[in-house]
Order: C-alpha cells, then structure tokens, then sequence
C-alpha cells in the first residue's frame, strides 16, 4: 500500500466513521462536529489525490480552500443557530419553573 | 449570455446593498427595492430567452477570459433560461405577497431572497461540478437563514436542517473529489464524453446521487422536508417549496442525463422511477392523514416529486425526449401550485386563527378568495385539465399508455393522482361543510387572498402557452 492508497483510505474511514456518529448522535453540537468530519475526511480524501501526479494538482488545493471557507462559515453560523435554540430552551424551562 | 449574467447579477447586487445599507432605509423602501430588484431580473431574464432561442443552441461563456479546461463555464440553454425566468416570476409572486399582504414579514427577508434568487440563478448557468457544490451551499445557508426568520421556534428546525443540509453537501464533494481524481475534469461537457463504468465512476455517483436526492427530499430521504418547511414564514414556505428542492433536482438531472454514462444511467433509471412511485403514495398517505395544514402541502410536496423523480427515471431507462419534457413541466406547474398552496394556507391560519385542518369548517364561506386559490392549486396537482399539472402529467403518460408493456408505471402514476386527488378534496370538502362553521376574523385580509390566488390562475395558464413551453423544452433539450 502506497502513502497515498493509505491517506485515501483514512479519509473514507474518518468520513464513514463521523457520518456513523451523525445519524446515532442526537446532541446537536455533537452532530455539527461530526459532520465537520465529515468534511475533514473530504478534504483528507482530495488532498490526497492531488499528490496521485508528480507535481501536486493545484486544482485540487483550491478545491479544499474554497470548502474549508464554505465550512468555517456554515459552522459558525450553525453554532449561533445551536445556541439561539438552547437558550430559548432555558429560558422557559425557568419560566415554567417559577410559575 | 449577457442579459443571463444580468439576471443572476441584479439580485445578488442588490441583496448585498440592502444588507449595506441596512439601517439607513425603512422596511417599505427595502421591499420596494427588493421587488424593483426581481422586475429587472424578470426582464433580463426574458430577454434571455429570446436570445438562446433566437441562437437556437445553448452559449457558452467562460468566465474572467481563461481558456476552455481552466476557465469555470457558465452555460445558457433554453432550459437554464427557461428556469431563470420562472425563478425571477416566483420571487416576484412571493415577493408581492410578502410586501402587501397584512402578514407581512421580518425585514431580513428582503436581502436575503435576494440571495435566494442571485444562487439559485448561478446554479441554474453552472456548468461545473464544483461551481455547483457551491451554489448547492448557497442555496442551503440562504434557506436555512429564510427558515430562522420566523423566530425562536423556528431555530432548531432550522438548526437540523442545516446539519442535514451540509452532510449532503458533503456527499456531492465526496463524489466530485473522487471524479475529479479520476478523468482531471470538473467541467461537465468536457467530463461528458470521456467517463467509462467503473468502479471509482460508479462510487462517485453514487455518493453524489444520495447528497442530492437529500437535498430534494426526494423519497426516501424526505423526513426532513416537512418540519424545516413548515416552521418557516409562509412566503418562505413557498419558496422553499416551490423553488429550493429543485436546485439539487437539476443538479441530479445534468449528473445523470450527461456526465453518467448511458449504461450506468439505464441502470439507475429504474430504481429512481419506483422511488418516485412510492413517493406519489407514501407521501401522498402522509398528507391524507397529517392534521395540520401546512403539513398538508409540506408532505404534498414530497409526493410531488415522486413525478419529477419518476420522469427522471423514466427519461434515464428510455432516454425518451417526452420524459425530459414532463420532468421540466411538472418542475414549473409544481412550483406555482405549490407557492399559492402555501400563501393560501397561510392566509387561511392567519384569518381562521387555527393551524388545524379541522378548523377549515366552513371556509368556502368565510375566507372564499383563499380557499379557492387552495382549490385551484390543488386542482393543478392532481392534474385537472387544463391546468399546468395537467399538461405535464398527459406528456408523462403519453408515452406510457402507448405501449402495452408499459402500463405498470401508468398504473403507477394514476395512483399517484388518486391519493393526491384524496387529500386536496379532504380539505376541500370540509371547507363546504357549512354546519360548525369556524368564524373568521373580523376584517379579513382581502389583498393577501387575491395575492395568494395569483400563482395558481398562473399556473392554469400555463395550458395556454403549453405548446410553446413543449417547443421550447423539446428544442434545446440539452
């Protein structure tokens, strides 16, 4: 097994791994990291394959690039979604509790 | 190519300006802007379509001047046109509704269906497997965000969509990765001729056929369809609805129609088609016996689909120009059926003051404006004639009836009007029951109402100009 076979394989196994971890989980944050995974397997899997010729594929690297800036993003806006919902959650829990 | 690029420009532009000036204009200036934005869209859009037809062959543009092979392509053909000009008309159907109606909406709406429009617009020119992953991503944040406008509630169905959304979104880059790692093409017509049934191809659709089956809610990966919509304001609804499940939908079609190879596509073609019949059923059942009235129309839409996936399917399997026709028609007679469902069930919640299908007792009567857009609409999707869900459903069937060896997916497809017929009369016949009427609000809201009509009269004039839509879709099938 090559380096490269090896990387390939690790990506789809972090990627099966934490897809497996999205559909069992329930905790929403829980389930926003996997399918951050998800995504790192991704990228594991295309970096990867752009080392498959001599010079590195460079379409590959901007194809991560653009993903990475896609995720950072989706996640942050997820987390204040996660948070926003929770702490309407707690809220009226307490008011219910001092009613 | 330029009036395409005009469409998709003007309402990207004016989303970020609006978003800009944020605080310096009143809520009524950012809709009018907003809606003046969706008029000029409308237009270029048009125009547009003159000129594809008037070429008489889909034109290419390479961005920024780079060479074919480095450059990421836009593509206008008839049908891209044909779909910009049905998006600029949804978001100025919607858009009315949402500035006029007494409902009204959160002021955040107006940049943000801006956005909506501008991805969806560059998704429907995207000629590149990544380029379309990211307008995938737009449209996804972009929902989710219209989802969260309507409050708190709304924030975990919202935040479950959103997971949802971006795990399926994984699964196409997944797929492109592995394409791309193969042939070294991204760009669909080049990629087009040089794929081969292999292993890695295989494993490549295969990741990017489930991500975007979830993104369509198609069956079945449809469970979160009717939460996600149903939590969101109701001009959202029908946005999401009418419009948002069809980007993956034509992401799904160029995949399989052109990048796939023919053998693995008459493979595919099958299993998509009965998906698609037991979507028509499953879903229709679900919105037979769902107690709510938007769950009603979310779940309808799941059904829906069943007929776009089924002549997917079909067209795949026979490779029968018809199918590619009655998948497009069935895209655009649902869409306005469905923006004028939603709109109507929302007036009918706001004027009735209930969520309940029950409290429909007596509607005819008492809300009569939007119970007959609901009526109307719902005649559309079961296909009365001479509505536009009639005219896609004789194309699909056309083919189907003619050949005895076919008439298992007719059957199919006649089941499928059967339970869409059974859940639209449902609420239909309970709105004449005029014995425990529920009464209505005082003053009810008659411009909302009629604006809720406007989509479905569209739609039932849409058999008016069905000959050319044929044409013009069996033209420039690619």
């Amino acid at each position: 097994m090559t380096a490269i076979e090896l990387y390939l394989t690790l990506g789809v196994a972090v990627f099966l791994l934490s897809l497996h971890g999205l559909m069992t989980l329930h905790d929403p944050i829980r389930r926003l990291i996997a399918v951050n995974l998800m995504g790192a397997g991704t990228f594991l899997v295309m970096v990867s394959l752009a080392k498959r010729t001599e010079v590195p594929d460079p379409v590959l690297h901007a194809l991560v690039v653009t993903g990475l800036v896609v995720a950072i993003s989706a996640t942050a806006f997820a987390l204040r979604l996660i948070i926003a919902a929770n702490k309407d959650d707690a809220t009226t829990s307490e008011d219910s509790a001092q009613r | 190519m330029n009036f395409a690029l005009l469409s998709l420009a003007t309402p990207l532009f004016s989303g970020l300006l609006l978003l800009l000036c944020d605080r310096a204009l009143k809520t009524g200036t950012v809709a009018f802007w907003a809606i003046v934005s969706t008029v000029v869209s409308l237009a270029a859009a048009w125009l547009a379509l003159q000129d594809v037809v008037d070429a008489g062959t889909s034109i290419m543009l390479n961005l920024g001047g780079w060479e074919t092979g480095l450059a990421i392509r836009l593509r206008l053909s008839s049908l891209s046109a044909l779909l910009l000009v049905f998006t600029a008309l949804m978001h100025l159907l919607i858009g009315l509704y949402a500035g006029l109606s007494r409902q009204g909406i959160a002021r955040d709406y107006w940049p943000l269906s801006c956005f909506l429009h501008g991805s969806l617009a560059a998704l429907w020119l995207s000629a590149d497997l990544f380029n379309l992953y990211i307008t995938l991503e737009l449209l996804g944040l972009t929902a989710v965000a219209m989802v969260a406008l309507s409050g708190k509630k709304a924030y975990k169905p919202a935040a479950n969509y959103l997971i949802l959304s971006l795990a399926a979104s994984l699964f196409y880059l997944l797929g492109v990765a592995l394409l791309y790692g193969r042939y070294g093409e991204l760009d669909v017509l080049l990629l087009a001729p040089r794929t081969e049934a292999d292993v890695i191809t295989r494993l490549a659709l295969l990741l990017m056929t489930t991500g975007l089956m979830l993104k369509a809610a198609l069956w079945p990966l449809h469970l979160w369809l009717p939460p996600a919509h149903t939590s969101a304001p109701t001009a959202v609804s029908a946005l999401l609805s009418g419009l948002v499940v069809k980007g993956p939908l034509f992401i799904l079609w160029v995949l399989w129609s052109e990048v796939a190879p023919p053998e693995l596509a008459q493979q595919i073609g099958p299993v998509l088609a009965i998906a698609g019949m037991i979507a028509l059923t499953a879903g229709g059942l679900s919105a037979m016996r769902s107690p709510y009235i938007k769950t009603v129309v979310a779940y309808s839409t799941v059904a829906q689909l069943g007929y776009a996936l089924m002549a997917l399917g079909l067209l795949l399997t026979w490779q029968l120009p018809q199918m590619h026709i009655a998948l497009w028609l069935f895209v655009i007679a649902h869409g306005l059926a469905k923006a004028s469902l939603f709109l109507a069930a929302g007036e009918m919640q706001s004027s009735l003051g209930t969520r309940r299908v029950e409290g429909l007792r007596g509607a005819t009567q008492t809300v009569p404006v939007a119970m007959f857009a609901f009526a109307v609409a719902g005649g559309s999707l079961i296909g009365l004639p001479p509505s536009g869900g009639f005219l896609a459903k004789w194309v699909l069937l056309e083919p189907l009836l003619s050949q005895p060896g076919n008439w298992p997916w007719a059957i199919g497809v006649l089941l499928g009007t059967l339970v869409s017929a059974a859940y639209i009369f449902r609420v239909v016949a309970l709105s004449f029951d005029r014995a425990r009427i529920n009464p209505p609000d005082i003053n009810p809201d008659r411009v909302g109402h009629w604006l809720a009509l406007l989509p479905a009269l569209m739609v039932w004039g849409m058999a008016l100009s069905g000959e050319w839509l044929i044409q013009l879709l069996a033209g420039g099938g690619v």
